[in-house]
């Protein structure tokens, strides 16, 4: 239980970090280009 | 520091090493499903009169996978390796950053369609799973794992059930292993269906998300269909994802006063407990982005920033199936016998057919995209 709500709230971490990045412009469109 | 703390420290690091190994495994695994992906495209036609364009990522990145999986198990390393495959991790990242995509309103508008038919289903498939499996005398507790599991969101619903109903470990891998291996082909063939059908984006989404049973294979499904579908069905799959708090307190509540009356009664707070945390993120990033954007043109340097998080959403996801694919199993199947499969099967039937109905009341006729 202890690990399932560690990893709930790691991913929003983890999601928020990149979305952050991605409008300061540290991650460009290009690079992930999927 | 004594030998057994070197050796505990050695055994941690060796650990770590497969782990990381595991991990970057999955996201090489990923590149590939992408290339194959790229590659198809590339064709016209295929066999069967099949566009190439038809083919998306998710039924490479599961391919591949299974295929990884069968190669590891045969030469030895997969369990050293299988704490890397994170499928429940790179999922919810994907999900929370789909939320960026979507705006407010539309979650809004779709919302209301996902609550009624999140409603609608849990109740009706979640009691007509415990009927049938009773008719098979399964056992109490394999039973609400399993009815949760269908009803709801497949592996984290059976995780959630299971703790609220005490069931054993091996009911919870088994049930995992069947949402797995019953999701997969679902998530192809619904929406080859939906095409034969003729199903309208939306509505199709709803039809994924309402009948296919875990939320890694809803995406793909929805993902296959088109960029509309993949929303509808996500937000249809999360709703009913929200709802696993009340689910797993109801559970709780009735195996401390029915069926073992000697266990502890469960307090309100399990419902925040066990409400899966990335909902939140789905909705705060999707609200974040609905004001970032602003009611006229949305600015460059935020347009710049949703493009790439559309990009890093697909490579979550891809990595996400490729674990999925590298998470199956067919041992605890084999375990437990065929009676839970065929109940599972049956309630799968039910499920598609009761989903397809209302799916069409609520998203093409109630609520119309």
């Amino acid at each position: 239980m202890k690990n399932k709500l560690n990893e709930d709230w790691l991913s929003v971490i983890i999601a928020f970090i990149l979305v952050l990045l991605a409008l300061i412009g540290l991650i460009q469109p290009t690079w992930m280009k999927f | 520091m004594t030998k057994k703390d070197i050796s505990n420290n050695k055994q941690t690091n060796n650990a770590l090493i497969w782990t990381l190994t595991g991990l970057a495994l999955v996201v090489a695994l990923a590149f590939l499903a992408h290339w194959i992906k790229l590659q198809v495209y590339n064709i016209k036609e295929l066999p069967l009169g099949i566009p190439g364009k038809a083919l998306e990522y998710p039924l490479w990145a599961a391919i591949i996978g299974i295929l990884a999986n069968f190669l590891l198990k045969a030469t030895g390393i997969y369990a050293r390796l299988k704490p890397g495959f994170r499928t429940e991790l790179f999922l919810k990242v994907g999900l929370v950053l789909l939320g960026a995509t979507i705006s407010m309103v539309d979650i809004i508008k779709g919302g209301f369609g996902a609550i009624l038919q999140g409603i609608i289903m849990i109740t009706c498939v979640y009691f007509f799973s415990w009927w049938v499996a009773g008719k098979f005398k399964l056992s109490d507790t394999l039973r609400a794992v399993m009815s949760c599991a269908v009803s709801i969101c497949g592996v984290s619903a059976a995780i959630a059930a299971a703790g609220a109903v005490q069931a054993k470990k091996q009911e919870v891998t088994y049930i995992t292993t069947l949402v797995i291996l019953v999701a997969l082909p679902l998530m192809v063939l619904a929406p080859m269906m939906a095409g034969w059908m003729g199903m309208p984006q939306a509505v199709a989404g709803a039809w994924f998300g309402g009948n296919v049973d875990t939320t890694a294979a809803v995406v793909g499904a929805g993902t296959l269909y088109g960029e509309q579908a993949q929303k509808i069905a996500t937000l249809v799959k999360t709703t009913q994802n929200a709802f696993i708090g009340v689910v797993a307190f109801l559970l709780a509540l009735y195996f401390s006063t029915v069926v073992d009356k000697k266990a502890e009664r469960p307090k309100p707070i399990i419902i925040w407990q066990r409400f899966p945390k990335f909902v939140l993120g789905f909705i705060a990033a999707s609200i974040l982005f609905s004001l970032l954007a602003g009611p006229d043109k949305t600015p460059e340097w935020v347009a710049n920033g949703l493009n790439s998080i559309k990009a890093m959403k697909d490579w979550a996801f891809c990595i996400a199936f490729v674990s999925m694919g590298l998470d199956m199993s067919l041992k605890d199947i084999k375990s437990m016998g065929w009676k839970p499969v065929v109940v599972y099967l049956i309630v799968t039937v039910f499920n598609t057919i009761l989903a397809l109905a209302v799916s069409w009341a609520i998203f093409g006729w109630l609520f119309p995209a």
